[in-house]
This record gives structure tokens, sequence and C-alpha cells, in this order.
């Protein structure tokens, strides 16, 4: 079964008042098939969490590994690329793009060919939707398409910041349904760091995060 | 990856059009001044190279006044006779077989040419007045001539025609500087003996046609020959001799006294060597030095004359460093410009290349994504430059060209009209030499300057390399302004952009 191990991660940086611990010697095992929540107070270190399980920052003390492949040897774009795809709060897509075309970059950095319209779908939005520029979405149609842009890499884990906080009710129960299916049926690592009580009902398991030790 | 990154680059260039316009033009003036630059530089090469072929400079041999006032000098302060010796004085020459030999030298010599000159009369003939209402001046150049002869004790003779004597009718200063044309009959040849080319006034005053005979006697010889027109010249030259009588050399040498005719041993004048190559001119200097060794001996002076190249290659040249200059500036410009434009796009799509780095894409995928959006623009604007460029070469080309070389026939004109570059060293009792190589002396030849100046002209017409030298530089200052924004890239992390963001 693939695993993800964070092993005694701690992280600080430095600023006007002195160093600052976001996380100490945080140790986690997730596993595929399951949704993860991790839930905590702002400034409770889960942003940087995220960032280190998704290996957008660099790793202080400790180790991250996947299958026993520490994070470290495997490198942070390699992990980006092949091992791990994350939902931005913010959405980051790519503005000149259309929704069509910020899934297809993704499905292009791995090298398949799937037609994009089939992600767009499972998050909701119509072919015509996905044929606009994304500055004519809205918000939630915004998130959507970051998260149809996720699913369509064919990454082990799927890393995701509030998922459903712009979405209305109805959608995000049908985002939520996915995030299950992804895991449950396509058996990948679903890690959602969520303030919804709601979301987090529905994840597998629940970690706090709370001054920076895992819970 | 690759096929991503292309993707990536055409929709950017598709979706952000000003910027990307705003680059075509960039690059398309960019190339158009390159390219004009390029052009005008292979232009004024080949220029240069034909410049060489055809204006080789001359070799000219002739009388070294120096050695010869020096050698009075000598004479004067060891007691001798100032009248006695300048009446005796034997002025230094060279035989016509010397001339001829040295005219074997293939390697050098392309052409040459060579003049005997002297003055006559006639009972029977007319001669035109100037202007200013005294006689034409006797000689071909107003000078002196060849055949004054040992013989000879008077300075003031009655010598009112030229008789000019030349191997070879293009080689005639009006000829060359294209103020005489042939106004009736033809112009003669080595074959064309006894026959000679007069002037129309000349004509006209004695009512002489083609085919009719005429003669003369040479005023220091006494020797009558008589000549028959075979064609009548007109002179646009100002100032121009139309008492001159062009003939070819053997017909001149009839009016040469026995002893002066030497069995066909002459001295003759104006003894010039056009150059197949002006780079070479020097080398064939020392070998006529080495094997004619007796000319230095004799007084005999070796001159090198390149001032025809010289004056055509200064004008070229300065076009040439003009578009060196532009097209360093054109490049270093471009290259500063490009520079700040895609550092200000990189920074503005800081976001759009963090959401790329969170996706999984390596910096250098990034970097590429921004090449190929400068390359294919840029492309296109080399493209379009490619037709325009070619047009602007020709004029920016041909403008330089004529505000240098007017400013090079102003200082022409200037020297021309400046004291004492008329003649050199002339003493009044003395026969003084021709100047000038033969062209007709020194007027002449400044205006025969400013004249080939004035008629310099650069064949700019792109060539395939130019279009490849185009490209490549083109190219080149892509690379160069993506160095900077490249350390930039290299130096994004992705948690820092998109948690700004965030």
């Amino acid at each position: 079964m693939n695993t993800l191990k964070v092993e005694n991660v701690s992280y600080s940086y430095m600023n006007a008042s002195g160093e600052q611990q976001v996380l100490r010697d945080v140790n986690a095992e997730f596993e595929a098939g399951k949704i993860y929540a991790i839930v905590g107070e702002s400034g409770s270190g889960k942003t940087t969490f995220l960032s280190l399980v998704s290996a957008l920052d660099r790793l202080q003390d400790g180790d991250i590994k996947y299958n026993g492949k520490s994070l470290r040897k495997i490198g942070g774009s390699e992990f980006r690329l092949k091992y791990v795809n994350i939902v931005f709060q913010s959405y980051n897509l790519i503005k000149y793009m259309t929704a069509k075309e910020n899934v297809e970059i993704a499905i292009d950095f791995d090298g398949r060919k799937v037609d994009a319209n089939k992600y767009l779908k499972q998050v909701g939005l119509s072919e015509e939707e996905g044929n606009r520029l994304i500055g004519k979405l809205s918000g939630g149609q915004q998130q959507r398409v970051a998260i149809a842009r996720a699913i369509a890499s064919n990454s082990p884990i799927i890393v995701a910041d509030e998922p459903t906080g712009n979405l209305d009710e109805e959608t995000e129960e049908m985002i939520i349904d996915l995030f299950k299916e992804l895991a449950h049926k396509e058996k990948k690592i679903v890690i959602i760091v969520t303030h919804s009580k709601q979301v987090a009902s529905h994840a597998d398991k629940v970690l706090k995060l709370r001054k920076g030790r895992l819970n | 990856m690759f096929r991503n990154m292309l993707k990536r680059s055409f929709l950017s260039i598709k979706r952000k059009l000003s910027r990307t316009i705003i680059l075509t033009l960039i690059f398309f003036m960019m190339a158009n001044l390159v390219l004009a630059a390029i052009t005008i530089k292979t232009a004024v090469g080949a220029q240069m190279d034909y410049a060489k072929s055809t204006l080789g400079g001359t070799v000219t041999i002739q009388a070294d006044m120096d050695a010869i006032r020096e050698a009075q000098k000598e004479e004067i302060e060891n007691g001798s006779d100032r009248k006695e010796m300048f009446k005796n004085m034997m002025r230094p020459a060279i035989t016509v077989e010397t001339a001829n030999k040295i005219a074997e030298y293939s390697d050098y010599v392309k052409d040459y040419s060579y003049e005997l000159s002297t003055s006559a009369n006639s009972a029977d003939l007319e001669i035109v007045e100037s202007e200013s209402g005294s006689e034409m001046p006797g000689g071909p150049n107003g000078l002196g001539d060849r055949m004054r002869g040992s013989s000879s004790s008077s300075s003031k003779l009655d010598s009112d025609i030229t008789i000019s004597g030349i191997n070879a009718y293009a080689y005639i200063a009006g000829v060359q500087n294209e103020t005489i044309t042939i106004k009736d009959g033809t112009y003669f040849d080595e074959d064309s003996n006894d026959k000679a080319m007069i002037s129309y006034e000349f004509a006209e005053l004695n009512s002489l046609k083609v085919g009719d005979k005429f003669k003369i006697k040479n005023v220091y010889t006494g020797k009558a020959v008589e000549l028959e027109v075979i064609g009548i010249y007109d002179s646009s030259e100002e100032r121009a001799n139309a008492n001159a009588i062009y003939m070819n050399i053997e017909t001149a040498a009839k009016f040469l006294s026995d002893s002066d005719y030497n069995d066909g041993e002459y001295d003759v004048s104006n003894v010039n060597y056009y150059m197949i190559n002006s780079d070479k001119a020097e080398e064939f200097v020392e070998k006529i030095n080495t094997d004619f060794a007796e000319l230095a001996e004799n007084n005999m002076k070796i001159a090198v004359d390149t001032s025809e190249y010289d004056a055509m290659s200064s004008s070229i040249e300065s076009v040439g460093s003009f578009a060196t200059t532009i097209l360093i500036i054109v490049i270093v410009a471009a290259i500063i410009i490009i520079t700040l434009i895609v550092t200000i796009n990189v920074k503005d799509r800081r976001y759009e290349m963090g959401v790329l780095l969170s996706l999984g894409a390596h910096k250098s995928n990034i970097i590429g994504q921004i090449a190929a959006e400068l390359l294919i623009v840029g492309t296109f604007g080399f493209v379009l430059a490619s037709v325009s460029g070619t047009f602007l070469a020709k004029a920016m080309g041909q403008s330089i060209l004529e505000s240098q070389t007017a400013s090079s026939a102003q200082q022409s004109e200037r020297n021309f009209g400046r004291p004492g570059t008329q003649t050199r060293g002339g003493s009044s009792d003395m026969p003084t030499p021709p100047e000038g190589a033969g062209m007709g002396g020194s007027n002449m030849k400044q205006r025969m300057l400013a004249n080939s100046n004035k008629d310099v002209k650069l064949d700019i017409n792109a060539t395939p390399i130019d279009f490849v030298l185009l490209f490549a530089t083109g190219y080149l200052v892509i690379v160069l302004a993506l160095i900077l924004p490249s350390i930039n890239v290299l130096r994004y992390q992705p948690k820092e952009i998109l948690a700004g963001k965030e």
C-alpha cells in the first residue's frame, strides 16, 4: 500500500521578533485510499505543513518519505511532478488560459493524452465553461477548475487547502464526493487542510495541528 | 514537457497580444537596423574588393626633382656657370624599351601608359586663343615637354601647338576624367600612324575635317610631319588646351631628331603602371628598384600613387565604420531593452511561474518557455525585417555614402584651390616634369579624385549570408537578453510566490 510518512519534521523561520518555531517534531503517516483532514487554528502551521508535504518548501529537519523513498532524494520538482498535486485556496490558475487549457497543462506534464473535458465534467463544469478564460469564471467555478486540474494529473497524493471555501453547499457536497471517490476508488492519498467541520466530518481521519504539533 | 512548454509559449503569445505586438515591433526595428548595417558592411566589403581590383593604384616613374636640385646646388657650389649649367642640363628620362620591360611584370601590372610630348608650329595653321586673349599654354599640361633636346638653346621658341603622343587613347587625361569626347571621326590606336586627333575649336578655326591632312613642325628639332585628322574631340574642361593634338607614340616619335630617336630607344615621360591590386604597389616598386637600379642612379624616382583608391576607399570605409557603429549600438540597445522587457515580464508572471513550479515544472522548462516566446516573436520580427531591411539598407547606405563623399569632395575641392598644389618644386629656369601620374597634373588629379568620389556607389543588396547573420545576431541578442531574467527565475521558490498570493 502506498504511504506517505512524515518523520520528525520541524520548521522554523526568523522574523523581527526572533526565531519562530512553526512545526515541532511532527510525525504522521498517510495511507492510500483514505481522506485526511488537517484542522487547526490560524497560525497553527497548517499551511507550512501543507507546503512541506507537497514539496513546495524545503525540509529543514526530519524527512518525508513516499513508499520509503525520501523526498530529499526524489527532489522537490520531481516530487511535485510525479507524486503530489495541490488544490490551492486561491485556485492558482493561469489567467491567460481557458479552464480547459489549465487542466490540459497538468495532463501534459505527465505526458498522457486524456480529454480535459472529462475532468471538468467531474467537477460540474460544462464544455462551454471549459472554453472560457479564467477571468470569465466565478470564484466557485475557478475553484472547481483548480480541483479538476489536481485530479487530472495522475499523482497518487492530492493535497487541498480549503478546497470548498468558495463553493455553495451543493457543489461542496459534489466535490467532497469526488475526493472520496479519488481516495476510496482510485486509492489516492487525499489530505485536506480545512476549517470546515462539514468537510472534516467526511474525512477518514482528522488530525489537529496545535502550536506546531500534530495530534 | 517540451510540447507543454511550446503550448504554453504559443498561448502566452496569442493571449497577451499587446506584449507580443510591442516585442514584435522592437525585434522588427532592431532587425531592420541590424540587417541594414550587415548589408551595408557586405556591400562595403564587396566595393573595397572591387576598388582594389579596378583602382589598383598607379606606380609612376618620373624625374626626381629633389635629387636634380641637389645636383644643381653642388655644381653651383663647385663654381659652375649657372646659365651654362641649365642650358646643358639633361632632364633624366626613361627609355621606351625600359618602360616596356617593366610593363612585362604581369603579376603586378594591369596596364601602362607613357607619353612623348613636344611643341610644334605651322605657318599655315591658325592657333586657338584663350578667352583672356593669350594663346593656349604649351605642352599637354601647360608645363614643359620631352623633346626640347640637347640641341635646343632657346627657351622662347614660337611653340603654339602641343603634340601629345601616348601609347593608348584611353590614358589621355581628358578621356580618363571624361572631359574629352569624340565629336567626329574616331580615336587613334597603335596602328594609326601619321594620324591625329584635333580639338573641335582648332578644326573649326582651320576648316579641318576628318580625313584632311596638315603639316606641323617640331619647334625644337625642326622636323615636320604631315598628319591626317582621324578624329575631332571636344573638351568640356574649362582651361583645356584647344591646340593640343593627340596621336599614338610612334607618330609622335617621328618629330624627334635622329639622335633623340636613337634607333627606337627614345625617351618617354609620364610613365605610369596601373596596378592589378593596390596592395602590391610597394612590392612592385621594390622589384623595379632591384631590377632597374640604374633608374635611381639616373635621378629617376618611382612613386606609388593609390590616391584614387584611397579617396574611394576612405568614403566607403567611413560608411563601413558607420555601419559597424550602428550595428554595435543597435545590438547593445536591443540587449538592454529586451532584457528590461523580459525582466519586467518575468516579474509580472511570477505568479504564473509559481503555479507551474507547483505543478512540477522544472525551472529550466520555465526559462525555456520564455526563450521560446522570444524566439517565436523574434523570428516573426526578423522575417518582417528581412523584407523591409533591404530597402532601409539601400536608403541608409546611399545617404551615408552621399554625405561622406560630399565631405570628401569638398575636401578635394579645397585642396584643388589651395596655392602650391598645382606644381611641386618647379623652378622658373628648369623644365618642370609633369606631375600627377600622367593624369594631367595635380589640378586635374584633384578634380578627378573629387569626381571619382562622387561616382562611388554601393550595390546594397542583402545576400543569403546577410540573412543568416541577421538571424544569428537576433538569436544571440535574445540569448544574451535572457541571462538576467533567467537568474531571477532560478531564484524563484514556489512557496514564496504562492504563499504571498495565499
